[in-house]
């Protein structure tokens, strides 16, 4: 096995040498076991060893980066060279720089050791239980991951760092048949540290397979109404996800489309919504411990209390800006609970929608979005009443977090994000 | 170029299982400049080999990020050790796949790989175009780039070759406001098969398009929603090709027919109008090269086309050597795997619905009310046949004219049932090649389409 530590100071001394002003690298790792399971059966067991590093150079203010899987000394030359070529193609910025000397931080998570023959027999397990329980659902698709990683990162300011993590990944693509009837397809899938539970526990997977056997028998929508949408944690995540990237993120902020380009510190949202990128939560699974411009990940809010406390942004933006940078790179979303029992937000619903995923466009930075409602329910005078097709929701992005209706005192983890049930009224939707 | 370690080692490969040993580099390039700022100029080279072993209907696969001979011993020692465990944990007790001939299709040509200057540079000359003449954008985005795949194959049969996929692109986006300030955004793919040194010789070329990709903003700006319902149509080939990849392409994939589709119940039904005939082209269409030939998949058969539907009727599947087997079909050539260290999987290749013999301006002529649909921004579909696809351009059709832009909607319905209302298909196939395709893996792919006039639900706002 290669010592990722010289491998990382061999290529900081090349893109030296090769002339950078300023220089970054990444090294690592990477050793995986998967199982697949296609159409209900176990298919293919693979093993990967995977090396990756990436260069990133500064000359005279103009960057260049390189990414190659081999760590051999006339790899890495070619590669240093290759950045500050790449570098001198560039136009000069002066927002390009990396985090200040750190000392070297070290960090151990999660299991990095597969324990394969448990992980197999946990895996055979979740398809026994679900032929058990759910037999009306045909596994299209499930691969079940162990990931071991070790990663040094070097920048030439002083700043290191070094982990070794590893992780378990549980990811089920799905849906329900009996005859020629079936569902739509739905993904569900967990990311975690321990072997000691029944996969069929952990996240939503027990709930989302129920979910989608009561979907086989499906209502187009007929006419169309404005009410309230509740989106269970899995497609809140894709929600928040749009609204944060087009609002909050480099990109949009900046180009100066962000309608929340003037927001910082002001109220974009319902009191009631707090959310945070936050790695650090001890629930979420081998979270980040760097960023990729060298600085050590620490917890931030995003919105506060419905208040705008961060945008999402690099160093590179931050410094073209002159905006705060994120404290990390923003890919933990945790999303403070709310008041109301799940059960008492459907009550509480005259006519709504239960959006269980949304097939649609990327929304533009206008967050007008418009898709097609998948796996989900019509809510009537209290109750989940039957499952919907052919059904179009539309909406705003912006304006759904100011229509809060009521978010959950539950919340589920994947081991990525932990997110709440959350209800936004004003929500369009359209059948035939 | 991959130096050749591969077919050496052939006499290594385990003489009591099917196994393939493939070694594989990729390559991309890409610069993008937003608004003038250059944020992204980057580079990536990844290269390795793995191999595949196949036992008693289970795979075992390893792959290590090295082209060496000890590498090549390491992973077929892993994958054959992988296929033992799941023979002994899960094995179907299925016998050896159908052999194919022994064969070796060898490289066609090398490609030079351009100095990454020259996409720094062409961006930056059709980004100060666009800067200079268009003075009331919001913003914009020129991209350059380039990936290829070179891959070096044997397996037991005795099959194998040497083949590089390279395609280049630029894309351009341009952004405005209405009157009303509502943002509206805009993008072009210019490029296609091929290094991009080749494909973009001389950027004013491009100038006319981009002139015509900013007349279409400025109409937008003006433009309306269009009024929701079930709609008369007429779909531009952009549309046609997502359709027939994503709303038809992937029920058909054996794997996934495997994995409940609604093509699972169809074959040999009726699911389109008698006009409606869908091929997934290899290497050669039209009697022209498909826009990403393939030529020799990752399991080793040599490419042919994949028919699908014949007038209407549904004909075939996309296949593996061990699906095809299954279904009693041939193998076409649709496993493919876009790094060394994935897996063939079911992938499409250039799937196209085939032209007819209305002329476009007849069908526009036809429609008393309705829209014609010129460009999309995103597509989504489910294995039971529902698509959406968001219709990022289109005009309103009144008593057979073309009308005012539409601002950016959706478009809906079931695949099956929305092809059985296509009346007229245009003469002229239009193909699209840029994006990727994601099913584990991604990959790249081909898609096309000529004009389908067809009754769809339009979303409105």
């Amino acid at each position: 096995m290669h010592d990722l530590n010289q491998v990382a100071s061999a290529a900081l001394d090349a893109l030296r040498q090769a002339g950078a002003d300023k220089a970054q690298c990444t090294a690592r790792f990477t050793e995986t076991h998967e199982f697949n399971v296609d159409g209900g059966e176990f298919s293919l067991f693979r093993t990967l060893f995977d090396n990756s590093l990436s260069l990133t150079a500064i000359r005279a203010q103009k960057k260049g980066s390189v990414a190659i899987n081999r760590f051999d000394d006339a790899a890495i030359s070619e590669a240093a060279a290759s950045c500050i070529a790449i570098a001198d193609s560039g136009e000069s910025d002066p927002a390009w720089d990396f985090a200040p000397e750190i000392a070297n931080q070290s960090f151990t998570e999660g299991a990095p050791e597969a324990e394969l023959d448990l992980l197999f027999d946990r895996t055979k397990e979740l398809m026994d239980t679900i032929r058990e329980r759910h037999p009306l659902i045909l596994m299209e698709q499930m691969i079940v991951t162990h990931k071991k990683r070790r990663t040094v990162y070097r920048n030439s300011l002083g700043a290191a760092f070094e982990t070794l993590s590893g992780a378990y990944e549980i990811d089920l693509m799905f849906s329900a048949h009996e005859g020629e009837r079936s569902s739509s397809f739905f993904g569900s899938g967990v990311r975690t540290d321990r072997l000691d539970r029944p996969f069929i526990e952990l996240g939503s997977i027990e709930e989302d397979l129920a979910s989608v056997e009561r979907q086989l028998d499906t209502k187009p929508l007929e006419g169309k109404f404005t009410g309230v949408a509740v989106f269970p944690p899995s497609s809140l995540g894709t929600f928040l996800g749009s609204i944060l990237s087009n609002f909050a993120a480099d990109t949009t902020i900046l180009d100066g489309t962000s309608p929340w380009k003037d927001s910082l510190g002001k109220t974009v949202a319902d009191s009631r919504i707090t959310v945070s990128a936050a790695p650090l939560d001890e629930r979420i699974v081998c979270g980040e411990r760097f960023t990729a411009d060298g600085f050590p990940s620490e917890n931030y809010d995003i919105i506060k209390d419905g208040v705008l406390n961060s945008f999402m942004l690099s160093l590179y933006v931050s410094n073209k800006t002159g905006l705060p940078r994120a404290k990390n790179s923003s890919y933990s979303i945790v999303m403070k609970p709310g008041d109301t029992p799940y059960k008492d937000i459907i009550a509480g619903i005259e006519r709504g929608i239960l959006v269980g995923r949304f097939s649609g466009g990327e929304p533009g930075t206008s967050g007008d979005f418009s898709g097609v409602a998948k796996n989900s329910f019509l809510i009537e005078n209290g109750k989940i009443t039957c499952a919907l097709s052919e059904t179009m929701i539309n909406g705003n992005l912006g304006e759904l977090l100011k229509n809060v209706a009521a978010i959950s005192q539950e919340t589920v983890c994947d081991g990525a994000d932990v997110l709440p049930y959350a209800a936004f009224g004003g929500v369009t939707v359209s059948g035939k | 170029m991959l130096q050749d370690i591969i077919t050496p080692s052939r006499r290594l490969l385990p003489a009591d299982a099917h196994t393939e040993l493939r070694a594989q580099l990729n390559r991309s390039c890409r610069v993008t400049l937003l608004s003038g700022n250059l944020t992204a100029n980057a580079k990536t080279e990844t290269s390795g080999v793995s191999a595949r072993v196949y036992k008693n209907g289970v795979y075992g696969f390893s792959s290590m990020a090295e082209c060496s001979s000890d590498a090549v011993a390491a992973v077929l020692r892993a994958a054959d050790e992988n296929a033992r465990f799941m023979d002994r944990r899960a094995g179907r007790g299925k016998g050896p796949l159908p052999a194919i001939p022994e064969g070796f299709r060898p490289l066609d040509a090398d490609i030079a790989n351009p100095d990454q200057k020259l996409f720094a540079d062409v961006a930056r000359e059709i980004d100060s175009y666009i800067a200079a003449k268009y003075k009331n954008l919001t913003s914009r985005a020129v991209i350059a780039t380039a990936d290829s795949m070179e891959k070096l194959l044997v397996t037991s049969d005795g099959q194998g070759g040497h083949t590089i996929l390279p395609r280049s692109y630029i894309y351009v986006f341009l952004n405005a406001e209405t009157t009303s300030g509502t943002p509206i955004e805009l993008f072009e793919a210019f490029g296609g098969h091929g290094t991009f040194d080749l494909n973009f010789t001389d950027p004013s070329s491009m100038y006319a398009e981009i002139d015509a990709l900013y007349e279409k903003l400025m109409q937008k700006r003006e433009g309306v929603y269009a009024d929701a319902g079930l709609k008369t149509c007429i779909m531009n080939g952009m549309l046609t090709g997502m359709l027939a990849h994503e709303a038809v392409g992937h029920t058909v994939e054996a794997d996934l027919v495997l994995g409940g589709s609604v093509a699972a119940h169809c074959l040999g039904k009726t699911v389109a109008s008698e006009k409606v005939s869908l091929v997934d082209y290899a290497h050669t269409a039209f009697g022209e090269d498909t826009p990403l030939p393939i030529y020799l998949d990752d399991e080793g058969t040599p490419a042919t086309d994949a028919e699908i539907i014949r007038n209407g009727t549904l004909v075939g599947y996309m296949n593996s050597r061990e699906t095809a087997e299954r279904f009693g079909m041939q193998p076409t050539g649709n496993a493919r795997a876009w790094m060394f260290s994935d897996e063939p999987l079911i992938r499409m290749r250039n799937t196209a619905i085939l032209p007819g013999t209305d002329k476009l301006e007849d069908m526009i002529a036809s429609v008393d009310d309705g829209y014609y649909l010129v460009n999309t921004n995103n597509g989504q579909a489910d294995t039971t046949g529902e698509f959406m696809f968001g219709v990022s351009m289109g005009y309103e059709i009144k008593h057979g004219k073309l009308g005012r832009a539409i601002l950016d909607t959706t478009i809906s319905g079931v695949a099956f049932e929305m092809l059985k209302t296509v009346d007229m298909v245009s003469d002229t196939v239009t193909w699209a090649s840029s994006g990727f395709c994601g099913k584990k893996q991604p990959m790249p792919v081909g898609m096309g389409g000529p004009e389908l006039r067809c009754k769809i639900m339009i979303g409105g706002r």
